[in-house]
């Protein structure tokens, strides 16, 4: 798999708006921006009210992810081009949601609605009126998602990424600092975790750094074993689908795992180790 | 704008709202202008003292930005169309609010 099967950047996507099969996506944790302003032809997917169970701490479940491309007018033959703000998290989350549930045809806008932004790229506020479709998912392809005990077993023995801020890492901070301090969960790490910050991964504008620098950053730097298997997390999961889209599909690291649970669940959870201080 | 929580994890544009004073957050907040008027339309960066990257928001419609750090030194990036790229260095307390006007 190279760059170009699974990234776009931002002056093919203005040369290619009008294709037919080709479907902008804008995701975000809400469709705020979206609503303002998008790319011309792209429809909206709200990180949490379309892709988090109502109830559970969960997914939608299959038949629920097919209600909703149908309802998008995206069909199992088009190619999905996702983008959003925050540096791509939520797109890339989506990215490994639509891969989970087996829609290959998928890339990611790179730099996202920030480059796009920065770039002065029209930007239009029309919603596209897209026939529905009848959307067949596959069932969910349990080999990129990790669990919470696929992460206690992890530790020592397989590579496990932290991608939070080190202060995160570190339990200085409990959330990225343009939230609040206030979560009731403890601080830290998962042992033996290494912390590679997903933003390492990424250049000012948003957009991925080179291969090479990549290949550099995991490897020579944080010392990532490449034969092993690895699992990445962060604190709900979409910085760390950031990581596991590099690692996965821009580098072709085999047994890759994002945990979705992250360290919400992993600093809740009753007996399990956890370890403080920056990364060494 | 959706509540922040453990539920969430993104910055809506111009950061989250303080609301009732900073109480235990060491908050670092204010805005971007370009000739006195509010650049709506760019991104302001937290960096930590060792130039690590650590939170970024979209501005507000007022140009507004709001972090909630540690107890510390920041460096304050302002990212916006046509190559602006603006550095403001920033201490941030526990229990106080900074205030910052970053002019581009």
């Amino acid at each position: 798999m190279s760059r170009s099967d699974v990234l776009v950047e931002a002056d093919w996507v203005q040369a290619h708006l009008d294709d037919p099969g080709l479907v902008l996506v804008e995701v975000d944790e809400n469709t705020t921006a979206y609503d303002k302003g998008h790319i011309k032809g792209a429809v909206k997917i709200d990180w949490k009210k379309d892709l988090q169970d109502p109830v559970r701490r969960d997914f939608i479940d299959r038949a629920g992810f097919e209600r909703l491309l149908s309802g998008r007018g995206i069909s199992n033959d088009d190619t999905v081009i996702l983008y959003g703000g925050n540096n791509n998290w939520f797109a890339a989350y989506a990215y490994w949601y639509f891969k989970l549930y087996g829609h290959d045809k998928v890339k990611l806008l790179d730099g996202g609605r920030k480059k796009w932004e920065l770039d002065s790229r029209d930007m239009v506020t029309d919603v596209p009126a897209r026939p529905a479709t009848s959307y067949h998912a596959r069932e969910q392809d349990r080999s990129i998602r990790a669990f919470r005990d696929d992460v206690v077993a992890a530790i020592g023995v397989l590579n496990l990424v932290d991608v939070r801020s080190p202060d995160e890492f570190a339990g200085r901070l409990l959330a990225p600092a343009h939230l609040p301090q206030e979560q009731a969960q403890r601080g830290g790490h998962v042992p033996t975790a290494k912390n590679v910050p997903w933003s390492k991964a990424a250049e000012e504008d948003g957009t991925f750094k080179s291969d090479d620098d990549l290949r550099a950053l995991y490897g020579d730097e944080a010392g990532l074993d490449f034969g092993k298997d690895t699992i990445a997390y962060c604190r709900i999961g979409e910085r760390s689908a950031h990581t596991w889209f590099v690692l996965h599909e821009l580098l072709g690291q085999a047994n890759v795992k994002n945990y979705d649970g992250s360290w919400t669940e992993y600093g809740s959870l009753v007996g399990v180790p956890i370890e403080l201080g920056d990364g060494k | 704008m959706s509540a922040p929580g453990a539920d969430g994890c993104g910055a809506p544009a111009g950061g989250i709202e303080v609301t009732g004073g900073a109480g235990s957050q060491a908050v670092v907040q204010g805005h971007v202008t370009s000739a006195g008027t509010p650049v709506p339309s760019g991104y302001a960066r937290l960096l930590n003292s060792d130039g690590e990257f650590v939170a970024e928001v979209p501005l507000g419609e007022d140009g507004g930005f709001t972090f909630y750090a540690a107890p510390g030194v920041w460096t304050l990036r302002v990212l916006a169309p046509g190559g602006i790229r603006v550095e403001r260095p920033v201490s941030a307390s526990t229990g106080m609010i900074t205030e910052l006007e970053v002019a581009v």
